[in-house]
């Protein structure tokens, strides 16, 4: 979620803190993974505030966005990310994702929770989560595709 | 159904559902089946992130000072 080994360290000791601190308030209303996850994303979330940086921002734009127009990209087939990718480009990419992007790509792309599961975390709604990791996925698109050129335009 | 139209609702049938005419235009346009291909590829290459390393072990040994230093732990019970 951090995109940083160090800071993901750090926050995982903090986590880990944060539960056994908060332990007795886990009243088992939900599984304890999926409180024990949340506890972890708003570790993160504060991090990212004390940091300054843009939080998760969970509500809908009231305006369309440039990038939310319709793609219709001049496609030739030999476009297409498939077979393209690896574990260091994706890395990378996902590096440079803003933070609220990130998160959720992270959560249900990477660690498998259910969008109902990443709304409770998050306290967003589950369109949201499904809009933002929609939108977490078309910026993955746009940098592996532009890497991708870089490559091609390097090796002539 | 027009390219907007589909891709507007893409983010939630995506992953499964959307009605007989998104099908049908998913079908028919190579440019909204080219997207959907690579985004689920995406999605599908994620799993190469899975931390394949656990945190070091620095982590858990300033875990336990600090559950220590802060008392929240129970000391631990001698045999007798």
């Amino acid at each position: 979620m951090t995109g940083n080994t160090a800071e993901a360290e750090d926050l995982t000791q903090e986590a880990f803190l944060q539960l056994y601190r908060k332990i007795a308030t886990f009243r088992g209303e939900s599984a304890f993974s999926t409180w024990l996850h949340r506890l972890s994303v708003n570790v993160v979330l504060m991090h990212l505030r004390k940091k300054g940086l843009p939080e998760v921002s969970l509500e809908e734009s009231m305006e369309p966005q440039q990038e939310d127009g319709p793609r219709k990209d001049v496609g030739t087939r030999d476009n297409v990310l498939a077979g393209s990718i690896d574990r260091v480009n994706l890395e990378r990419a996902v590096e440079s994702l803003p933070p609220g992007y990130r998160i959720i790509f992270v959560l249900h792309d990477v660690e498998g929770y259910e969008h109902n599961e990443i709304a409770e975390m998050m306290g967003c709604s589950i369109g949201n989560s499904k809009s933002q990791l929609h939108k977490a996925r078309m910026k993955l698109r746009d940098l592996l595709k532009q890497s991708k050129a870089e490559k091609a335009s390097a090796r002539r | 159904m027009t390219c907007a139209e589909f891709q507007k609702v893409l983010p939630y049938i995506i992953d499964g559902g959307g009605s007989e005419e998104e099908q049908e235009h998913l079908q028919t346009c190579h440019i909204c089946s080219d997207l959907v291909a690579d985004l689920r590829y995406i999605a599908e290459c994620a799993k190469l992130l899975v931390p394949m390393e656990d945190p070091s072990p620095r982590v858990w040994n300033n875990i336990e000072k600090s559950v220590e230093r802060e008392g929240l732990a129970k000391p631990a019970r001698r045999s007798s």
